[in-house]
């Protein structure tokens, strides 16, 4: 794991979703394609860190809700991705862009969820936007994994199972 | 054991007071100020297909210009006369107000939530529930403010409730914000109010924080509520164009 690059390439995505992406009604989640190409690609332990910190980042972009959700939903369904990974191999696109709108909606639920308990009010169209997310977020996911391959120079078709 | 620890900080950070863990989220803020801005200039400069409506032509637009002098001027000849007559001393509404212009760092108009992150905060004389104004006209309230960057509530947010008035038919009432680029005014009878897509809606003065109603939309939709046919389902848009909003201005009262 190459986690200078890691960084560079986390920075590079939270940017992006905050700012670029940021106006658009319907948008991808980068930070959840991020999210599922660390657990397919890389090894359990590696998976549980980045999973994690990949929840930091979706938490800081959104200024003034509650701070944990993201953090907590991401690291727990990263993990959750990464374990299955041992058992069944995503490799395949279709398998990948699958993984990505399940993981998107368990995530988003997840964090609404526990955003809820500390008290911030759910939104009226929320799973609408959750929907929508995660269904973008699995149509072009599996052809931003070959770039974010390429930025941490390891090859798609290496596949580490622990 | 990784991810035990993991799980433990998460939990922490989730019950960590919200004034704490927001200084993490305007930092982000800060430290990606100028990419921020970037990514949203290059959002705001891609073609989009303007309605013809939306230009006016020289003439009309001199037209509306004389009228808003030939206003101000009766106005102010008024306000001279009630003065004569009062004998006393009197201001006009945001005689007294400062209006402290800000840049856009980053805005959210779709979505979850509807806010803009301006740059501007606390060591400017920002505070919670000051309105702020984008092309003449309320566009929300400030809701968090760190030192130097603070975060502005779209009355379009579905969090963001604002009394509202209708001066056509003096109807006040509590706006809800929808969450997707407008707003919706609940409770509004349809026997006794004659309400019309295009009637003007004003943001009520608040003492301290307004002081004089300002324009916040306009009547865009109004059908009977399905659900509740004794009543109106009004749709509200912005006055403005908040998705392309660059600069915006805080009211400050008393400065």
């Amino acid at each position: 794991m190459r986690w200078l690059r890691f960084a560079v390439l986390l920075c590079l995505v939270t940017v992006l979703q905050a700012g670029l992406l940021a106006h658009l009604e319907n948008r991808p989640d980068l930070l959840l394609i991020l999210l599922v190409f660390f657990a397919v690609y890389y090894t359990t332990p590696e998976a549980i860190i980045t999973s994690f910190i990949i929840g930091f980042a979706a938490d800081i972009i959104v200024i003034g809700s509650a701070m944990g959700p993201q953090i907590i939903s991401f690291g727990l369904f990263g993990t959750l991705l990464a374990y299955l990974n041992r058992v069944i191999a995503i490799r395949r696109m279709p398998y990948q862009a699958v993984a990505i709108f399940v993981t998107g909606l368990l995530t988003g639920a997840g964090a609404h969820l526990l955003a809820s308990l500390k008290g911030q009010a759910p939104t009226p169209n929320m799973y609408t936007v959750l929907f929508t997310s995660s269904l973008y977020s699995a149509i072009i996911g599996p052809f931003l994994f070959l770039p974010s391959a390429w930025w941490m120079r390891i090859k798609t078709h290496r596949f580490s199972r622990y | 054991m990784l991810f035990t620890w993991f799980i433990l900080a998460g939990l922490i950070v989730l019950f960590a007071p919200q004034n704490i863990t927001n200084k993490f989220q305007f930092a982000f803020a800060r430290v990606f100020r100028c990419p921020l801005s970037i990514g949203r200039s290059i959002s705001l400069s891609l073609p989009v297909q303007q309605p013809l409506t939306n230009g006016i032509s020289r003439r009309e637009y001199n037209q509306l210009q004389n009228h808003l002098a030939n206003v101000t001027e009766q106005l102010n000849l008024k306000h001279k006369e009630l003065e004569d007559l009062s004998g006393m001393r009197i201001r006009l509404p945001l005689a007294g107000a400062r209006l402290l212009p800000a840049g856009v760092i980053r805005a959210s108009t779709r979505g979850l939530q509807s806010e803009l992150i301006i740059n501007r905060g606390r060591s400017d004389g920002l505070a919670k529930g000051q309105f702020v104004l984008g092309d003449n006209s309320i566009i929300g309230t400030i809701c968090d403010v760190a030192n130097r960057e603070a975060r502005v509530r779209l009355f379009t947010d579905p969090a963001s409730r604002i009394e509202v008035k209708i001066p056509r038919l003096d109807v006040v009432r509590l706006m809800q914000g929808n969450g997707s680029n407008s707003a919706k005014i609940p409770m509004v009878s349809a026997i006794d109010y004659n309400i019309k897509v295009g009637d003007k809606v004003f943001a009520r003065s608040k003492p301290g924080l307004l002081g004089t109603p300002i324009i916040i939309g306009t009547v865009a939709e109004c059908r009977k509520d399905d659900k509740k046919p004794l009543l109106w389902d009004i749709t509200i848009k912005p006055a403005c164009d908040l998705e392309r909003l660059e600069d915006v201005a805080v009211v400050i009262m008393n400065p």
